[in-house]
């Protein structure tokens, strides 16, 4: 803390005790008049006006009427990160008299392309402005909300009533901890279980033994009887010892993330699994992408010492290179990941006529309007669109096939080709449709660990990431192998493909036959500089994992990635945790003391099967199981409200709003609401929201440009870039203690 | 792909600043094709010169043309196009002396207090643009009616090199334009709006300097002024658009839906 911000927190402080109490019932707008809530310009103007006065003494002394801009000065900028989007572009922000008053692009970042040398003096680079987009530079706007919440609120009426009292931070802390009677004094009365209530499973060592067998209970390799006898004298912490497989009741706190990233991901896992022993820490993700990570990591995953791993959720077009690109249900100029660094690589190919491009999307966007050909898609229908320009490609031939043929890593490094498919590898056909690949042992024709391809006509055993004996197989084969049917993966696409007429599918899609063969024409003509990108367009619909996997697929059939102009994984980050040897050394997950094990389905089933659990009764489950995905937003409080597979007792809700983001969000605002389904809701955040406005208690959290984090690079950015987020101003919170240390209140200070 | 054209914006910036101020000539290259709506140029510049409500120095017109499937946008960033002969000067002048000026580099000068004194010359200034880039700060703010007037609108700002502050009164009452960033020019900065365009559209220099980067536009692409045939001699020069079918360069009909 430099000397200078310890005069402005000083007068923070100051300024805050001048408050007014607030009175009982107090409404929203009658507390933002008494300054409860600060938009922070009255303590700026103090010091903005001793400013002013040095500024007009140089003057008189005779220098120029304005001398050097300010603004082009050192010692104006501060370079930080911004987060108004996830892309998260480095910023630059520059700073007068103690405000953030404009926030352009860091040129030494990435986004400038290229980046400023390094070796550039700090005096020159502040004259140099970068781009960033304009969600970006309208921080300044978000920075200084005049309904910024900068002190703790308390509901002082009925839920989402917005009436509101200001009360201490470590009052706040005790009754959420401690519980009781916490709205008598509102006439609700009923006994509100505090975290220490509900945390009731504190011993690291019994928390991991219990987990253990919990799990044996699940897989109905132990039975209740037998569990309850081995811990009949900690039942009580159990939230039905009938299930132990729900967990402790320690689970019933549930903890929503909307935008939360690394800086605070460590901390926040920490004290929810580690520390409070709570399974019920649940990310945005479901709401956001997640259906088009999987399908890439499942698309890229590798068979590896008897497992699938290793697969990249994302990848990009390399743009600066590519001769042609279809952006599938995104662009380069809206959302994405994201603009700043990704238009001015289209621009300029568009300029140059390097470059055409395609978007397919419902809406005419920006990003259609620079587009050679803009395809509208009926929307949810994007597999049938890509399977179409799959049959056509088929049928004209326009695919890579020497690509296709290699089986294994060594085929490919012969073929000169940094990657390979699994196009020739047979998959076992049951009953109801292509089911797993098949195993050289399921024909007597070697391990398991090995797949089978047809190769001159012979079944043939190869193990994918064989580096020395080159396989290539058949590329379309179906057959019957030791009694088993069995097709190649290429030969179960072009059915797909073919089980529809050119004229069908395009009646599905809504985009005509023509255009359709004109773009797959286009796309194919460029050997690898195409590419097809996709993100939350295709994704974000219940067939959202199939229709990224039809679109994949249509780059695996010109082989393109890692190839110049292709797709590309990125330049990736060096991790918060250190890297290579040391990584474990700051992982805080990992060095925690007393660490408690977290167990127990999670209260969206995300990660567990319901057949795998003693809640099994029968089909339908009560609510959906998701075994194979995480972090299902729109599931948490539906189920907290359903009580299935368990009621919570506490809610923590971070900066995201489950009100506006998440679907029907009208029924997730009336379970806010509710004080029986919900019986104790804090949130942190930096105004009231839509959703935070239900909370029962509002702690104001620093804004991204007052606090620190270290987001990751996009996919998009060719090289390896770590981020570093630093304030650029003094906080607007109030200045709190914890653990006897002054801080200004944000989400870090609530792990008290 | 051409590297990194804003460092070398900023030499051909540094190169001029050595010459005295008759020697430069001002000019702003806009390539259209490159300009893809986003809108920074105008939040930057809004920023940057502290532009209240119904005020932005710069604007990205935007239309919507031909129907669905053939249906397709068009953004056309303005400004004060600078002219060499500049219609709104002589309509000011004659009303109010001295109230609008034009350097030797080319830049077109307002002059706040005049032209708020003499609401006729600002009226008759506003009306003689052809480009529709003159606007009126009406004295608001845009958190009038919050809680608090945020300290981003109250600040200290700088143009014509000049320290200005709306809170103290200035520019208020009176009309305003782009000034090519004057100020941040002469500190060796270009304009707010080329540095923050993420399509990479915006192109600035010495018309003057044979080697300059818009120098060399200038000589390579097909440019257009807008409204060439008024004689206004703008300094805003636009490249693009003149290999698309459905916009003509020439009669950019698409144009006519913003600029009645």
């Amino acid at each position: 803390m430099t000397e200078k911000d310890k005069e402005v927190t000083c007068k923070l402080d100051e300024y805050l005790d001048t408050l007014p109490e607030p009175e009982q019932g107090m409404t929203r707008r009658t507390l933002l008049k008494s300054g409860a809530l600060l938009g922070g310009s009255a303590l700026l103007m103090s010091q903005m006006e001793g400013a002013f006065s040095l500024l007009r003494s140089a003057e008189a002394a005779g220098g120029s009427a304005t001398g050097e801009y300010p603004l082009s000065k050192a010692t104006s900028v501060i370079y930080s990160v911004c987060l108004q989007c996830h892309t998260a572009c480095p910023i630059k922000v520059k700073i007068l008299n103690g405000v953030a008053v404009k926030i352009d692009g860091n040129p030494y970042s990435e986004n400038m392309i290229p980046n400023l040398n390094y070796a550039t003096p700090v005096a020159r680079a502040a004259k140099i402005d970068a781009k960033v987009c304009p969600k970006g530079q309208a921080g300044v706007q978000s920075l200084y909300d005049p309904y910024r919440i900068v002190k703790v609120l308390k509901r002082n009426g009925p839920r989402g009533a917005n009436k509101w009292k200001v009360i201490p931070f470590n009052t706040a802390v005790d009754e959420i901890v401690n519980g009781g009677e916490l709205f008598a004094s509102i006439g609700e009365n009923r006994h509100v279980a505090g975290l220490k209530e509900i945390r009731v499973m504190n011993d690291p060592k019994l928390s991991a033994d219990m987990a253990k067998d919990a799990k044996q209970v699940a897989e109905g390799k132990m039975k209740v009887a037998e569990y309850k006898a081995r811990y009949s004298a900690h039942l009580d912490l159990l939230i039905d010892p009938e299930h132990p497989d729900l967990g402790p009741r320690n689970n019933q706190l549930l903890s929503m993330w909307g935008r939360i990233e690394h800086g605070r991901i460590e901390l926040g896992k920490r004290f929810m699994y580690g520390g409070f022993g709570s399974q019920n820490l649940i990310e945005h993700t479901s709401i956001c992408e997640q259906s088009h990570h999987i399908a890439y990591k499942e698309a890229t995953n590798q068979y590896k010492d008897g497992k699938w791993s290793g697969g990249i959720t994302h990848m990009k077009p390399d743009s600066f290179n590519s001769e042609f690109i279809i952006f599938f249900g995104t662009g380069f100029v809206e959302a994405n990941f994201g603009p700043p660094c990704m238009a001015e690589k289209v621009t300029d190919g568009l300029a140059s006529g390097r470059l055409k491009v395609v978007v397919i999307d419902p809406r005419m966007s920006k990003s259609a309007s620079r587009a050679w050909k803009w395809l509208p898609v009926k929307p949810s229908t994007d597999a049938a669109l890509a399977l179409a320009m799959v049959r056509w490609m088929m049928e004209n031939k326009r695919y890579d096939e020497k690509y296709l043929l290699n089986a294994n890593k060594a085929a490919a490094k012969a073929g000169g080709e940094p990657t390979w498919s699994n196009a020739t590898h047979l998959v076992k056909i049951e009953k109801d449709g292509p089911g797993a690949l098949l195993r050289a042992s399921d024909i007597e024709l070697g391990d398991k660990d090995s797949f089978v391809v047809i190769a001159g006509g012979n079944p043939t055993a190869v193990k994918a990431d064989d580096d020395k004996n080159a396989v290539t197989g058949d590329l379309d084969y179906s057959g019957e192998l030791k009694g088993i049917k069995v097709k190649t993966a290429f030969t179960i696409l072009k059915e797909e493909a073919f089980s529809k007429s050119m004229a069908e599918w395009s009646e599905i899609t809504g985009i005509p036959v023509k255009d359709i063969e004109e773009v797959t024409r286009e796309f194919t003509a460029h050997g690898k500089k195409a590419a097809v990108e996709f993100y939350r367009g295709p994704v974000q619909h219940t067939n959202g994992y199939y229709n990224a996997q039809a679109i994949i697929a249509l780059n695996i059939l010109i082989g393109n990635t890692d190839h110049k102009g292709g797709m590309s994984i990125g330049g990736g980050h060096w991790h918060e945790y250190a890297s290579g040897k040391n990584k474990e050394q700051f992982n805080h997950e990992k060095t925690q003391p007393n660490k408690l094990t977290a167990f127990g389905h999670k209260i969206t089933r995300e990660g567990s099967h319901y057949e795998k659990s003693t809640l099994y009764n029968g089909y339908p489950a009560k609510r959906p199981w998701l075994p194979f995905t995480s972090n299902v937003y729109q599931e948490a409080l539906p189920s907290a409200a359903d009580g299935y597979p368990y009621g919570i007792k506490a809610l923590w809700l971070h900066m995201g709003s489950p009100g506006l983001a998440a679907p029907a969000g009208h029924t997730a605002l009336q379970i806010l609401a509710d004080v029986n389904k919900i019986p104790l809701f804090f949130a942190t955040d930096i105004v009231l929201g839509e959703s935070s406005m239900y909370a029962d208690y509002v702690f104001p959290d620093t804004a991204i440009w007052e606090r620190f984090g270290n987001p990751h690079a996009s996919p998009d950015i060719p090289l390896a870039v770590s981020k570093f987020r630093q304030p650029v101003i003094t906080p607007l919170t109030e200045v709190v203690t914890v653990y006897g240390e002054k801080t200004h209140c944000s989400y870090e200070c609530h792990r008290r | 792909m051409a590297l990194n054209e804003i460092v070398r914006m900023h030499e051909d910036l540094e190169r001029s600043l050595k010459k005295p101020v008759a020697k430069r000539s001002w000019i702003m290259v806009i390539d259209i094709r490159k300009c893809v709506g986003d809108h920074a140029c105008a939040v930057s510049c809004m920023a940057e010169n502290v532009c209240p409500p119904g005020t932005s120095y710069r604007k990205v017109f935007e239309t919507e043309y031909k129907s669905f499937p053939e249906l397709d946008r068009f953004f056309m960033p303005a400004n004060c196009q600078h002219c060499d002969n500049p219609p709104c000067m002589k309509a000011a002048n004659s009303m109010g002396k001295g109230a609008i000026q034009k350097r030797p580099d080319g830049i077109v000068v307002f002059d706040y207090a005049k032209l708020a004194k003499s609401k006729k010359a600002a009226e008759a200034a506003k009306k003689a643009c052809p480009y529709y880039s003159i606007v009126e700060d009406k004295g608001g703010f845009y958190t009038d009616g919050t809680p608090v007037l945020e300290p981003y609108e109250i600040r200290d700002f700088y143009e014509y090199d000049k320290k200005l502050n709306r809170k103290k009164g200035d520019a208020r009452g009176s009309i305003r334009k782009c000034t090519f960033c004057l100020h941040r020019l002469e500190s060796g900065m270009l304009p707010a709006c080329v540095g923050t365009c993420i399509g990479r559209a915006m192109y600035f220099g010495d018309k003057n300097d044979p080697v300059s980067l818009v120098s060399e536009l200038l000589k390579k692409e097909k440019t257009w002024n807008f409204k060439a045939g008024l004689g206004t001699n703008p300094r805003v020069h636009y490249i693009g658009y003149e290999d698309r079918t459905k916009i003509s360069v020439a009669t950019p009909a698409s144009c006519a839906a913003c600029h009645q």
